[in-house]
């Protein structure tokens, strides 16, 4: 068996996200830690909206149950972070400088992913084109395109003087297939050749490529076009080669769809909020001592809903451990009736539990002794 | 006319002043008769004090001795089979027989409700506080006795439990063991 990857350290206290009511953890490092060395599982509730899943398909975020936050916010191991504010008064306060290298970073992203978009363009031209056989030939036809059209512009550059109709047959680049007859035989090459390869950008397109691909092949002649045409109206042939040259190679650049990228996180770009001491600790249910007495016993929690109680209480790991109670926590006072220790009771002993009912008393000094008692009921099988 | 169970249990109680209302007394006196009768439980007697602070009891509890163990530890279960497995190899090869599970039954402490009854966790830690880990034995209790009964306690008893007997209105009794503290269910 491969060893697990080393996790990756975290630094207490982390932050966990309040947000709509909801205590949230976005980041897989610190969720496997809090597992690890926390006993605190939560419950990951990413889904896709409008089809939500069952639990075991489902991703980050991870809830926390408000017992599960408090628990880490007591320990110093973790704070709260009210997320919507935070979010708010921090793009608020941002300096100039910082929005600046913020939207710097979001522009290397946003080429970072048109370049990879670029590539997949590619390779997917290429797939395409090896599977029609034609890879080999059109490799070397570009290289000869390349050519001839260094060529014919050099060409044209010789023969604009004289000859207008070279500017025309410039536009005939972004009219497929029509023909000049008058045209040179260079140009009458190069044209044939780059109308077959539009004519195979066409059949990209009918074979539904993506928008941006298309662009990207059908745009690079038109914008390259009034380059040469600005190079060809030039009254003064001064520097004759370079235009096509930097033409082609800002026809390289610019063709390509600009992304932008709308970040989906506050932070990174805003630093990790500071701890906030004036939010209260997490609001929990009156069954919280009892949650907190079991959780300092090493014990493991998860939701108790699917056996009628507050908590379903594992040794261990509960990918590991089958459950030992179904935990239901009260106050001290607060009355139950029999029936319900008489059900829990015997759902839990049909289940391989025990039912659990504890809570704290008020008047025991948690100094002295514990003040959470806990009562295990078991069917007697009598 | 009244019938013999029903003269039984709303018998005037013993000698032993008690502050327990009648209701109380009753509801004891047919959880014992319950068991004595249904589920042939012996030494069967009822308490009016607690036998640790001799204050009256939050009402009044019986205590007897089942036909057979009521409650065995998932540990000592463990421990149990070992010695039978163990056994079963120290026998002669050709003897037939497999495990052999002995255990001697324990005293325990019953803890007679009604289900229409409400109960708070307050109560129920009085009633266990007010509780000795095992129940006396009947008779005359004496120094010598009470040490005996600690002698003879089984090691593997080191949480307080009673059985919670709750009987409706039509008389049905159900019985379930309480443990004081956090107890890992039997692995049946």
């Amino acid at each position: 068996m491969a060893a697990a990857p080393a996790p990756s350290p975290i630094t207490e206290p982390f932050t966990i996200s309040l947000i709509a009511g909801r205590y949230l953890l976005f980041d897989v490092d610190v969720i496997a830690h809090c597992r690890r060395a926390h006993n605190i599982c939560g419950l990951l509730v990413g889904t896709i909206p409008n089809l939500s899943q069952q639990n075991v398909f489902l991703g980050i975020p991870l809830e926390l149950m408000p017992e599960e936050a408090r628990v880490l916010v007591d320990r110093d191991a973790a704070y709260v972070v009210d997320d919507a504010q935070a979010h708010q008064t921090s793009f608020a306060e941002m300096s100039r400088e910082e929005r600046l290298k913020y939207m710097e970073e979001m522009d290397r992203r946003g080429d970072e992913v048109s370049r990879e978009q670029r590539e997949m363009a590619e390779r997917r031209k290429e797939r395409a084109l090896r599977e029609k056989g034609l890879r080999r030939k059109v490799l070397e036809r570009e290289n000869s395109v390349a050519e001839s059209f260094a060529e014919s512009t050099a060409t044209d550059e010789t023969f604009q003087v004289d000859d207008s109709s070279v500017a025309s047959s410039g536009l005939g680049f972004i009219m497929k297939g029509s023909s000049f007859v008058e045209t040179p035989v260079t140009e009458e090459k190069t044209q044939v050749d780059y109308g077959s390869l539009s004519n195979s950008d066409l059949g990209f397109i009918m074979k539904g490529s993506s928008f941006s691909d298309s662009w990207v092949q059908i745009k690079a002649p038109k914008i390259d076009s009034p380059a040469a045409e600005a190079s060809l109206f030039e009254p003064t042939p001064a520097s004759p080669s370079p235009a096509p040259s930097v033409g082609s190679k800002r026809s390289k650049s610019v063709a390509v769809q600009k992304h932008f990228v709308t970040p989906t996180t506050s932070y990174p770009p805003l630093p990790t909020p500071a701890k906030d001491p004036s939010l209260p600790p997490p609001a929990v249910p009156n069954s919280y001592p009892l949650f907190r007495y079991l959780h300092s016993k090493g014990y493991f929690h998860m939701p108790g809903l699917r056996f009628g109680c507050h908590y379903n209480v594992y040794p261990g790991d509960p990918l590991r451990y089958h459950s030992h109670f179904a935990a239901t926590g009260l106050a001290w006072d607060q009355e139950f009736d029999l029936l319900d220790v008489v059900g829990g009771g015997r759902l839990g002993t049909g289940t391989k539990k025990a039912y659990m009912i504890g809570g704290e008393d008020p008047e025991v000094d948690a100094k002295d002794k514990d003040p959470v008692r806990a009562f295990s009921i078991e069917w007697a099988a009598l | 006319m009244a019938s013999p169970l029903r003269t039984f249990v709303s018998a005037p109680t013993a000698v032993t002043a008690t502050t327990h209302l009648p209701n109380e007394q009753s509801l004891a006196r047919q959880i014992l008769h319950n068991l004595q009768h249904q589920h042939y439980w012996t030494e069967l007697q009822i308490h009016t004090h607690s036998s640790l602070t001799h204050a009256p009891l939050p009402r009044p509890l019986v205590s007897g001795l089942p036909p057979q163990r009521l409650y065995v530890h998932p540990d000592e279960q463990v421990e149990l089979l070992k010695k039978a497995d163990r056994e079963r190899k120290a026998r002669a090869a050709g003897e037939a027989g497999g495990l052999q599970v002995k255990v001697e039954p324990e005293r325990e402490w019953i803890l007679p409700t009604r289900l229409k009854e409400k109960w708070t966790l307050r109560r129920l830690a009085g009633v266990f506080d007010a509780l000795t880990m095992v129940p006396p034995a009947p008779g005359p209790s004496t120094p010598e006795s009470m040490r005996e009964e600690d002698r003879s306690a089984n090691p593997w008893r080191t949480t307080k439990r009673v059985l919670l007997a709750t009987v409706d209105t039509d008389s049905t009794v159900v019985y379930y063991i309480l443990h004081d503290g956090v107890v890992k269910p039997r692995q049946n």
